[in-house]
């Protein structure tokens, strides 16, 4: 099974190529090539992001909350960890 | 409104506790050039922007920078954990430490607290986009000194990727600015305010 970090690294790494396309977008907004890229991630975003949240902690507090949202790790206490 | 994600935009985690170059890197936090004032700077200004490509450029980069807020924090953070006092004095992290302990405070490398002088949102839009190219020049000039100072790969590539985000940052807002000249009147040579004058 794949680690918890190696699969963040792949979820946000996806994230990010989205938003770095999508501020991209605020200034071209006609850049068919790039909606396109852009749809094509949106998909595979989200689908790393139903199998982490799966398996290992909530994103997001839409669809979390009490012990669910406030378990370890934070984004910030990750430090040298390799879980 | 906002809503929290619980994961940094690129991950940091630090292995090796360096009080020193946390108090280096705190400028990122609430330094002159650093992240707390980009987002505030940003997020301010948006509301004077006329044309929806500004509105949303502002909006969305003062929103990325309050997620570069939260990696320099992390990155001190972890900088500054399980210190012993003999550590912290050797560091020098000790005038630090007597204020804030091992807490993350918004300050300047020199200690001077985070201030919104060093930030300007002038109501004017052609005042405020060269205002902000030159914040993402400044910011990057800190993560360019940062790099000089630094040897552990585990603070590095953070901060590479975040000196990165200024430079990209910096070509959106030279495009938006280029959005707003090509709308100025025709008549409006000497670019006085577009949103507030109005020209007919």
């Amino acid at each position: 099974m794949m680690r918890s970090n190696d699969l963040l690294k792949q979820l946000s790494a996806t994230a990010f190529f989205m938003w770095d396309l999508h501020l991209y977008l605020d200034t071209h907004t006609c850049d068919t090539d790039a909606i396109a890229l852009y749809n094509k991630y949106k998909e595979k975003y989200h689908m790393l992001r139903e199998e982490f949240e799966e398996k290992y902690w909530k994103l997001s507090t839409t669809n979390a909350q009490g012990v669910e949202w406030i378990k370890n790790p934070w984004p910030w206490e990750k430090e040298g960890c390799d879980c | 409104m906002f809503q929290y994600e619980k994961r940094l935009q690129y991950p940091v985690n630090i292995k090796n506790p360096n009080p020193k170059l946390a108090k280096i890197i705190i400028t990122q936090y609430g330094g002159p050039d650093g992240e707390l004032g980009a987002s505030l700077r940003y997020l301010s200004q948006r509301f004077s922007m006329p044309h929806p490509e500004l509105k949303g450029l502002l909006t969305d980069i003062g929103t990325e920078e309050l997620g570069h807020l939260e990696m320099i924090g992390a990155i001190v953070y972890q900088l500054t954990r399980n210190l012993s006092i003999e550590e912290i004095k050797k560091a020098g992290f000790d005038d630090y430490f007597v204020d804030h302990t091992t807490g993350i405070y918004p300050q300047f490398a020199s200690g001077v607290p985070w201030t919104a002088a060093t930030i300007q949102s002038s109501g004017d839009l052609i005042a405020d986009l060269h205002e902000d190219l030159a914040a993402e020049q400044k910011a990057r000039k800190t993560y360019d000194n940062i790099l000089r100072l630094v040897d552990d790969p585990d603070v590095k590539e953070p901060i590479k990727f975040l000196r990165a985000r200024e430079v990209v940052h910096y070509q959106r807002f030279g495009e938006g600015l280029r959005i707003a000249t090509d709308r100025l009147d025709a008549k409006n040579f000497y670019a006085f305010n577009p949103s507030f004058d109005k020209c007919k």
